[in-house]
């Protein structure tokens, strides 16, 4: 529980809402954790710029720190007075105006690591400790009943944070791979197949070790057949853009509608290693942060048409943010102190936290002003329904990003 | 459950309620090996429990060791695929059976070691110990390179102990939760500073060694590793703790065994630690052969899968079925963390049970790109001359369920054949095609059958 004694020994830490103590948010009433909430979890792979994202337009070191990629106020989503969304994430501004994002500002971690791959295992692990094997995901799913999944894309490999679990998490790629297979069979020989199959899932109440094996068979076959027929039929309620993060997040919404029981989805989307030619309003950078804000916009439409509007939580993440300073090549370098974008129907919309103080940086970077940990165990304990103390080996105060 | 310990201990001889049958071979085999083939089966039934446990305990000669290309490449996925190809065609199924659970008992990942050497070397320790002594194998695997790697030993040094090696040395290793205390580990760790690796093995670095006094379980000394090992082996708990989670692997997950019910075996083997002689007495008893522990486990993805492979007498590549298994859960030397995989019914969700199937089409149909015809149902009843009628019915049903099958599922499985056979297959289709496709889909549909999972 939490207690004065715990927020002492955790001050140093810093919770991530401004007006609000960490003590405070943390006993003001919280959404409960639902047992069928789901969790999707979107890395953007590279480090992605957060000084372009959300972005502090009329601050006068913005334009100072990025005399050819800044974006003019003039052209920005507006979030409020200081603060506007890049122009391209028009699917993060509608989702806004819906109530239904809320923007981290500034996560980061003491002393971050400049390196791609340290920096995301500490990331994927919740963990800074010296040698990283297990995700905080996989050990969230060893409390948590179903299967995981990694949308991947080619020659992507699972991601260390579905590692640890009890189960390997599968990447899968297509709908093709949740499919009970019967061969090349046709007519009276695959219908005896099939009933066959299912018929040995069938009429069981026992609680013996073979009514188990019976019973998971049996929801196994519900569920494939469901999604054959969500498969076949799937008309998305929103149109998703023909993009590959959109594909990946379309696979995940045909998983979460057939009703497989899976709570936790994982997607990366590569490219955000912008060291030159990033480009301001438009450009690699721009094209990216559209790319995302479609496809997440549509994914989380077609999941709230559908009603799984309250139970879903996307959330992007980066391994780093960029230096404040561009570079000479028109890009940024590796910086660190970046926003998370959560999407969902239970989130506390709008800019969360504070932005990192654009005149006080550390060797030229955003300092972070949330520990990225404080929003896992928001993520934890009030979405999942999971302690987050031993999934992140310390006990960190929950960031205050759900509606109370 | 009620089981008096000395009737559930003592040799089992075949009576009229508990016959040696089929049932009783298949279940022997699943145990202590990775399931029968049908000559394994017949011999089995022929020649009685007695001498089918005796010369499972005996084994054929080791596989060859690992290629040290393997070590060079230092290429995880290959050491997967090896370790895989050597249960695919061990003759002593019950050692690298044990090896397998001695690695789910000091489960170390090579996602951490990063060196398949090591790895490689682990295995070695794992699988010359795997029926040997439980004593000698602690105190080898403490100074084991990839166990002081895993667990941060190469680390800890003298002033700046780190306590990882003690604690899963006595909670998961040894003692299990509960039997030791916060303060024994913080003094056990001190024994553990100073241990390096030097030219591949693990030595002791004097300058860096805590050598003053240290208190574990009431007992103060200078107390080294071998020290620490030893006193944890003296613990009480200790052999109740290794007994109990072989129970677990070699009798039955379904329940927890109570220490009357443990207490032969446990006071035997805190004697001698002799893994061999325990396991012997185990495979041998009246508990094992009884109903009670019939299919009261779930196969483990590599029991499954191998089994398959070693029924239908086929080779197949490893490395692809290596890869198969990962998305069943389980990839050979890279454990989930140091609690091992936790088996039994996590194994088996929506998911895997799905990729099970699949797998076992892909074993038996012959057109699958990764396996081919090198496992072919059809072949074998070809070779057993048991093509005719409903013969490849009783084959298969016997072969992978010793008759274990819902009532009304055999008759439905010939009706199959019946109407498999009856189908018109496309004019380009040999004759050895037209007439192999029932057997292939019947055999598809036998190992699609809940009672398969179970071991």
């Amino acid at each position: 529980m939490w207690s004065r004694r715990n927020f002492l020994k955790s001050s140093s830490l810093v919770a991530c809402s401004p007006v609000v103590p960490a003590f405070l948010a943390r006993t003001a009433r919280a959404a409960p954790a639902g047992k069928d909430t789901i969790l999707v979890m979107v890395q953007l792979t590279g480090g992605n710029d957060g000084l372009n994202t959300v972005i502090p337009h009329k601050h006068p070191r913005y334009a100072q720190y990025r005399p050819t990629l800044r974006v003019p106020s003039s052209q920005v989503k507006k979030v409020d007075d200081q603060f506007g969304l890049h122009p391209s994430l028009d699917g993060f501004a509608k989702l806004l105006e819906k109530q239904a994002l809320g923007i981290v500002h500034g996560v980061g971690y003491p002393n971050p690591s400049q390196s791609h791959f340290r920096s995301m295992d500490i990331w994927n692990a919740g963990s800074t400790a010296e040698s990283l094997s297990e995700g905080w995901l996989g050990k969230a799913l060893r409390q948590i009943d179903g299967p995981a999944f990694h949308l991947a894309g080619n020659n992507e490999s699972a991601p260390l944070a579905l590692e640890g679990a009890p189960v390997r998490a599968p990447s899968v790629r297509s709908l093709d791979d949740f499919q009970l297979k019967l061969g090349t069979t046709t007519g009276a020989e695959s219908r005896m197949q099939k009933s066959i199959i299912e018929g040995s899932a069938a009429n069981t109440s026992g609680d013996g070790l073979l009514d188990f094996v019976r019973k998971t068979a049996g929801n196994t076959y519900d569920a494939t057949r469901r999604l054959k027929e969500v498969a076949a039929n799937y008309q998305p309620k929103v149109p998703y853009p023909q993009t590959g993060l959109a594909n990946r997040l379309r696979l995940a919404a045909q998983l979460i509608d057939a009703g497989l029981g899976a709570r936790i989805f994982y997607v990366s989307i590569d490219g955000f290693d912008t060291h030159s030619g990033q480009g301001g309003a438009n450009g690699p950078h721009a094209n990216l942060l559209a790319e995302v804000g479609n496809a997440i916009a549509a994914f989380y439409g077609d999941l709230a048409a559908r009603g799984h509007g309250e139970r879903v939580l996307i959330a992007t993440f980066s391994e780093f943010g960029r230096r404040a300073q561009e570079n000479g090549s028109r890009g940024t370098d590796h910086g660190s102190g970046a926003p998370m974008f959560l999407v969902g129907g239970r989130v506390r919309p709008g800019l969360i936290g504070e932005h990192p103080d654009l005149e006080k940086l550390e060797q030229g970077n955003l300092r972070h002003t949330c520990d990225f940990r404080s929003v896992y165990a928001a993520i934890c304990e009030k979405w999942l329904g999971v302690p987050s103390e031993p999934l992140l080996g310390a006990k960190y105060p929950a960031a205050n990003v759900f509606r109370a | 459950m009620n089981i008096d310990p000395r009737w559930a201990w003592a040799a089992y001889a075949p009576s009229a309620a508990a016959p040696w049958n089929l049932q009783r071979v298949g279940h022997l085999y699943r145990r202590a090996a990775f399931g029968a083939n049908w000559a394994e089966l017949q011999a089995g039934l022929s020649s009685g429990p007695e001498k089918t446990v005796d010369a499972l305990l005996a084994g054929g000669p080791d596989a060859e060791p690992f290629p040290p290309a393997i070590t060079k490449a230092n290429n995880g996925f290959q050491l997967s695929s090896w370790w895989l190809k050597r249960l695919l065609e061990s003759k002593h199924p019950l050692r690298e059976k044990l090896t397998l659970f001695w690695h789910n008992h000091f489960a170390t990942s090579n996602a951490k070691v990063n060196n398949t050497g090591a790895m490689i070397g682990m295995y070695d320790l794992l699988y010359r110990q795997s029926l040997g002594n439980f004593g000698d194998m602690a105190q080898e695997i403490t100074l084991d390179p990839a166990m002081l790697v895993w667990l941060d030993t190469v680390t800890s040094t003298r002033g700046q102990p780190n306590e990882n090696y003690a604690r899963e040395l006595m909670e998961l290793f040894t003692l299990g939760i509960g039997h030791y205390t916060e303060a024994d580990i913080r003094e056990a760790a001190r024994a553990f500073t100073g241990y390096e690796i030097k030219d591949g093995r693990g030595r002791l670095n004097p300058a860096k060694h805590d050598a003053t006094p240290k208190t574990v379980f009431g007992q103060s000394g200078n107390w080294s590793a071998d020290d620490i090992v030893k006193a944890c082996l003296k613990q009480p708990a200790c052999p109740y703790f290794i007994v109990g989670k072989l129970y677990r692997y070699l009798v039955s997950e379904a329940d927890t065994p109570s220490r009357e019910l443990l207490a032969p075996l446990a006071e035997a083997f805190a004697g001698d630690f002799d893994i061999g002689k325990l396991v012997a007495r185990i495979l041998r008893s009246n508990l094992f052969f009884s109903d009670t522990v019939y299919r009261a486990r779930v196969k483990s993805p590599v029991e499954f899968a191998v089994g398959i492979v070693h029924a239908l007498e086929g080779r197949v590549p490893a490395s692809a079925l290596a890869l198969a298994l990962e998305s069943l859960g389980q990839r050979l030397g890279y454990p989930p963390n140091v609690k091992g995989w936790d088996g039994g019914q996590v194994w088996l969700n929506a998911q895997t049970l799905l990729y099970r199937q699949n797998l076992a089409l892909a074993l038996t149909s012959t057109d699958d790109d990764r396996f081919k015809s090198r496992t072919d149902p059809a072949q074998l009843a070809r070779s057993l001359g048991k093509v005719e009628g409903d013969q490849p019915v009783e084959l298969f049903v016997d072969l992978f369920l010793q008759g274990d099958l819902r009532t009304g599922t055999k008759s439905q499985l010939i009706q199959f054949l019946q109407e498999a056979r009856r189908q018109k297959r496309p004019a380009f289709w040999s004759d050895e095609r037209v007439e192999a496709q029932p057997l292939r889909g019947l055999c598809h549909l036998v190992l699609a059958q809940p009672e398969f999972q179970l071991a």
